[in-house]
């Protein structure tokens, strides 16, 4: 008996070295963790509980009958983070270049299935170097196994994608599947096809980390959420992120004790909004000064910049915020930017997340590239995902609102809960002038006059009231009282409960 | 007594001015600019009249406007605060003509010590000290290198109408005379419209100590004792303290009497300023310039005299004599004033301006009526620093009983003093505040251009106690594990526990092993063989880290960003991490990534408009060459090539807002 259980200490180290010191040692010449480091990271101190061990691939082609390493290329289990748990793959690039056998993603599905059946997040850690190309198309149908898996759990419990190694080919249409996308700089790289092939087919020369490392999915694209400096800023940082979302799709969002007076007032929020409509102001400004402890989690800081989102509390509980930013294209709403705070606000819906929005929005931004680009729909997938949407929604209109843009911000038509607007708000169809020009168009030529009736429009429609006279805005706040404001809503709100109609799903407009 | 007076300057002196009128019963009028119209003196007075647009010229150097606000509010009387119209003898003549009093001196007396040439000139007839040298304009080279031999080098050659570091020149030599002479006439010329130039002896190792007097018009002057202003940088005075280290009493009766007695040779009704020069070799003194208004740092002398001198003023503009006589005048403890400049000390005090997100200044406290912290501003969390005026945003004042605890006081005061969105030159301050030359009282005029010859940089301010940093970094990160351990939806019987091991990991590299414990109200902290007792109510989200260590109190601040805990105290900024032993094991295996290489860039200086882009990819630049514009509070600024290359690539386009350090763009 005693040799047995020596034998299981031996198999498992032997396990734990994946595809051995040699290689191990290469990982870390690269500037990366292994596998298993990464989950050790990544979970509470010895919380992690590892599933499929000694799983082998089941291979013979090209020799790969004699080369079976235990675990086959994933680590695979559950753990808490902070308590809470969580499933987690993390890829072994030790083991075959972390690629993708049949058995891997046996793996994966198997605790993808454990973590809808008890709800909990999966998280993946991804280092792969795509299909294990000995088995052909069984790797393939393994892909396939996880993105059907992916796309069963969306929407049902928070999936989430460190990507810190290669991610190409099919491979990356896992992660793009999950809720949430991370990348280490100068580490890892996700396209659907490298340099090489780029090369051959467009003739365009360009390096993996132009096509597409964390810097290019973190401004260019959007693909990824958030791109970290190293291996372990990712992983804790990812712990901490995790610390924002709750277990599952009927579970309520955590909430985490604070010290924060949800009475707090702010009187420097009184001057934010400069006199000139405009001179940008930075609406994070008012994030920080309004949330909890001034803890704001950005997501997607430097992409479509004109709209920030990200989480943080409201008396311990998660929100999620989403902003117009009117220090970049005065905040206006564009391809990138309704895609961005779309998607955001499904994930909050999805999730049980209240949804706090601040508006100060002049509209959808003109010209060709956008009609080309398609910002009738794109426009409209934000526009579909709050009205869609059933959490608590509470907005605050710090300065404009105009035209169709106002509508799509969590207005009150799209069934917002409460409703504020700070006295230097302007809710109408368009700025003054513009509005001045098209109503008085015969006064074109007269500037004085068109100046006169610029001032009137202004008087009379710049301002919240004529939107508070229809019950459009609930009550014109002062800026300073936001929080105390949005914190009082929020504790009226948590029991709201609307369901939509019963339907196979909604048809947003992809 | 007057009823009104009203207040013709703005930030903090006219906060200040208010302050003692209201503390008098007086009402108060502010006058502003467009700029200015939500500042903190317009809400501090009881009435306020606007004066125009933001440009001074166009509005607080307007004698017509201050006058017709007078007349419109009934003001009687008119306090100039100091710069502007303060020592404007036409204005102060104006103001008397129309029946209305100016709270400052005569206008005969302040023109009289506005030329520098003619009040060197009353100064020797009043038997003060002067600089060895030749007190008429000079006006060929020639006759400047006979003067400058006559006197003996070195010598300063200075513009007569100079002022403020400009039209001044150094010799040591014939040829730098000769050369001097030439080249400090035509900037006189230039800036001033006034190319006289004068010729006196360079006093070596000089230190700037300055005579308070006060008269009445009654002809009572008396001395309110002697400020030392020697920290300047670039002729702009950063420190002053009062005493100075450096005087004895025998010389600062000396000098005392000599400014009454200047000051009555011109029959001087007000506060003013007696300035000399100090040889930190023989405390030889001589008479500099007198300046006819209230100083700014004349709160040091406030707080070792027990005085007011804003009320006195006041007082003697309406008539009273002086309520004491010389003997009567007290010398109590030390003061100091650190002056707090919106700039950026890091990089070549670039004043900044913009929003200020947060001001948070030390609190003021006092024993009876002396304070033992003061702070004079005009500005308030959410104002706006614009670019029309001074950079001065605040005056930090302490008093101690000694210089040492003023010292102490001071370096608590700038821990305490939050301010973000604009720089400041807290860290500087902190950094002069512990130089073994200033605690000494060792210094002259030249410390910062010796001490700093390259500039200011985060290098200069070591931290004194590290310990302490890494003790508050421990308890910081324990407490917000602590934190995590409440969140809801953890596993029954699995929950998280905060460990209590950690390393701390240093910026510059250094790792720290230390054990945090909870505690009393606080943490403790055993690091290297030594136990920290922290104490302290601080939560996430505030800026303030204060409490005790070990019961000795303190205070820093303290930003979260990301994993890192940014410290900030004695003006050492450090970012520091904790991590577990494994983490910090696994955090070493990481790359060391060089900074990006940003001399490949064009960077914006200043957060602000992108205005206009002159040049395109693949253009060769040289140097000097305008690449781009950029409007930053409503002023342009044409950014220009630093070297010759060729562009690359626009990172930016026009109409786009522009952060600080954004890139622009990028050279090949």
């Amino acid at each position: 008996m005693q040799e047995i259980i020596r034998q299981l200490d031996e198999k498992r180290e032997l396990a734990r070295l994946g595809g051995g010191q040699r290689r191990i040692d290469a990982q870390h010449s690269k500037g990366k963790l292994t596998a298993r480091e990464r989950i050790e990271l990544l979970l509470d101190e010895g919380t992690f509980e590892e599933w499929d061990m000694f799983k082998e691939h089941r291979c013979t082609d090209f020799g790969m009958g004699e080369t079976k390493i235990p675990s086959d290329g994933v680590v695979t289990g559950y753990g808490t983070v902070n308590g809470r748990m969580v499933f987690v793959f993390s890829q072994d690039f030790t083991v075959f270049g972390g690629a993708l056998s049949e058995a891997h993603a046996e793996k994966i599905c198997k605790i993808m299935d454990h973590a809808m059946k008890v709800g909990a997040p999966v998280i993946g850690l991804n280092d792969s170097g795509g299909a294990r190309i000995q088995e052909g198309v069984a790797a393939l149908g393994g892909y396939a196994d996880v993105f059907q898996r992916n796309v069963m759990a969306s929407g049902v419990v928070p999936q989430i994608s460190l990507i810190m190694g290669p991610c190409a080919g099919g491979a990356v249409y896992s992660p793009a599947m999950t809720d949430f996308i991370f990348m280490v700089k100068d580490t890892s790289y996700m396209f659907v096809t490298g340099p090489e092939v780029v090369k051959t087919v467009t003739h365009e020369e360009v390096t993996a980390e132009e096509l597409g490392g964390a810097v290019t999915h973190t401004t260019k694209s959007g693909v990824a959420d958030l791109a970290f400096e190293n291996d372990v800023d990712a992983l804790l940082m990812l712990r901490r992120f995790i610390n924002y979302l709750p277990m599952h799709n009927r579970d309520k969002a955590p909430i985490r004790q604070t010290q924060d007076p949800a009475e707090r007032l702010d009187m420097s929020l009184d001057t934010l909004v400069p006199d000139n409509p405009n001179k940008p102001y930075d609406i994070k400004e008012l994030i920080i000064k309004t949330v909890d402890d001034s803890d704001f989690f950005e997501l997607q800081p430097d992409h479509a910049k004109n709209i920030v989102i990200g989480f943080a509390r409201m008396e311990g509980q998660t929100v999620g915020i989403v902003a117009n930013q009117p220090m970049v294209m005065a905040g206006c709403l564009d391809i990138k930017s309704s895609i961005k705070g779309g998607r955001f606000v499904r994930f909050c819906d999805a999730f049980n997340i209240p949804i706090i929005t601040f508006v100060d929005v002049p509209g959808f931004m003109p010209g060709t590239a956008q009609e080309y680009g398609g910002i009738i729909k794109h426009g409209a997938k934000l526009l579909y995902a709050y009205a869609e949407c059933t959490v608590p929604k509470i907005t605050v209109i710090t300065r404009k609102a105009y035209g169709g843009a106002y509508d799509v911000m969590a207005s009150k038509h799209l069934r917002g809960d409460v409703n504020f607007a700070w006295p230097t708000a302007e809710i109408a169809v368009m700025g003054p002038k513009g509005a001045v020009e098209i109503i008085f168009r015969e006064d074109k030529s007269d500037p004085a006059k068109l100046a006169a009736r610029e001032a009137e429009y202004k008087a009379k429609f710049a301002n919240p009231f004529v939107a508070g006279a229809r019950g459009f805005i609930d009550d014109v706040i002062q800026p300073h009282e936001t929080r105390k404001r949005i914190c009082r809503s929020l504790v009226m709100l948590r029991n709201k409960k609307i369901e939509n109609p019963w339907r196979k799903h909604g048809n947003i407009p992809l | 007594m007057f009823k009104k007076i009203l207040i013709a300057n703005r930030g903090e002196i006219a906060c200040r001015v208010i302050r003692s009128a209201r503390k008098m019963g007086i009402a108060t009028v502010a006058v502003y600019s467009e700029a200015d119209k939500d500042s903190l003196h317009v809400s501090l007075a009881d009435e306020a009249v606007c004066i125009g647009p933001p440009p001074s010229k166009e509005s607080y150097l307007v004698a017509d406007k201050i006058i017709a606000a007078c007349k419109e509010t009934g003001a009687e009387a008119v306090h100039p605060g100091y710069g502007f119209l303060s020592e404007n003898a036409a204005f102060s003549r104006r103001l008397e003509e129309e029946g209305i009093v100016f709270i400052g001196p005569k206008h005969y007396s302040v023109e009289k010590m506005g030329d520098k040439i003619a009040s060197k000139k009353l100064a020797l007839g009043a038997q003060v000290n002067i600089i060895p040298g030749y007190n008429d304009p000079i006006d060929t080279p020639e006759q400047a290198v006979g003067i400058a031999r006559g006197i003996g080098y070195p010598v300063m050659i200075k513009a007569s109408a100079g002022g403020g570091g400009k039209g001044l020149r150094v010799a040591f030599n014939d040829q730098e005379a000769h050369e001097g002479f030439a080249s400090c006439k035509t900037e006189a010329k230039n800036a001033f419209g006034d190319d006289r130039v004068f010729i006196e002896k360079y006093v070596e190792e000089p230190r700037h100590i300055e005579i308070q007097v006060l008269g009445d018009g009654h002809g009572n002057v008396v001395y309110l004792w002697e400020r030392e202003c020697s920290i300047q940088r670039r002729h702009q005075k950063v420190i002053e303290e009062a005493p100075s280290p450096f005087l004895d009493d025998a010389t600062r009766k000396a000098m005392g009497e000599q400014a009454v007695a200047l000051a009555k040779a011109v029959n001087y009704q007000s506060a003013g300023t007696v300035e000399f020069v100090v040889g930190g070799k023989d405390k030889s003194f001589y008479f500099l310039e007198m300046n006819t208004r209230l100083q700014v740092e004349h709160p040091v002398t406030e707080c070792i005299t027990g005085l007011d001198l804003v009320e006195l003023m006041i007082r003697v503009a309406a008539g009273e004599a002086l309520p004491f006589a010389q003997k009567d005048v007290r010398r109590i403890g030390w003061a100091m004033e650190c002056r707090i400049n919106a700039e950026d000390p890091f990089r070549n005090f670039l004043p900044s301006t913009g929003r200020l997100v947060k001001f948070i200044p030390p609190k003021e406290e006092s024993v009876g009526e002396t304070h033992k912290v003061r702070v004079d501003t005009g500005v308030y969390e959410g104002g706006e620093i614009s670019m029309y005026y001074d950079s001065m945003i605040a005056k930090l004042i302490v008093h101690g009983s000694t210089r040492d605890q003023a010292i102490g006081r001071m370096r608590d005061a700038l821990n305490s003093f939050v301010i973000r969105g604009v720089s400041s030159n807290i860290a500087f301050q902190a950094a002069l505040m512990q130089h073994p030359r200033f605690v000494s009282g060792n210094f002259n005029t030249g410390l910062i251009a010796e001490e700093y010859p390259k500039g200011f940089n985060a290098v200069d301010v070591p931290h004194d106690d590290p310990a302490m940093l890494i003790a508050v970094a421990g308890a910081m990160h324990r407490q917000y594990l602590s934190r995590n351990a409440t969140i809801s939806g953890q596993m029954p019987g699995h929950e998280y526990k905060p460990g209590s091991e950690f390393v701390v990991r240093l910026e510059d590299g250094g790792d720290h092993e230390v054990r945090v414990v909870p505690a009393e109200g606080g943490w403790d902290v055993e690091f290297a063989g030594e136990r920290y007792e922290i104490r302290t109510g601080w939560q996430f989200g505030e800026a303030l880290y204060a409490g005790t260590i070990n019961n000795a109190p303190f205070c820093m601040q303290v930003e979260r960003r990301g994993l890192r805990y940014r410290i900030f105290h004695w003006g050492t900024q450090a970012d520091i991490m904790v991590l577990s032993a494994r983490a910090a094991h696994l955090q070493a295996l990481m790359p060391k990534k060089a900074p990006p290489d940003t001399s490949k860039f064009l960077l914006s200086p200043m957060p602000g408009l992108l205005t206009h882009i002159a040049v395109h990819p693949g253009q060769e630049v040289k140097a000097g060459e305008v690449l781009a514009k950029i409007e930053a509070m409503k002023m342009e600024n044409v950014l220009k090539a630093e070297r010759d290359g060729v562009v690359d690539k626009l990172l930016a386009s026009p109409g786009e807002s522009l952060a600080v350090d954004q890139a622009i763009i990028a050279f090949a």
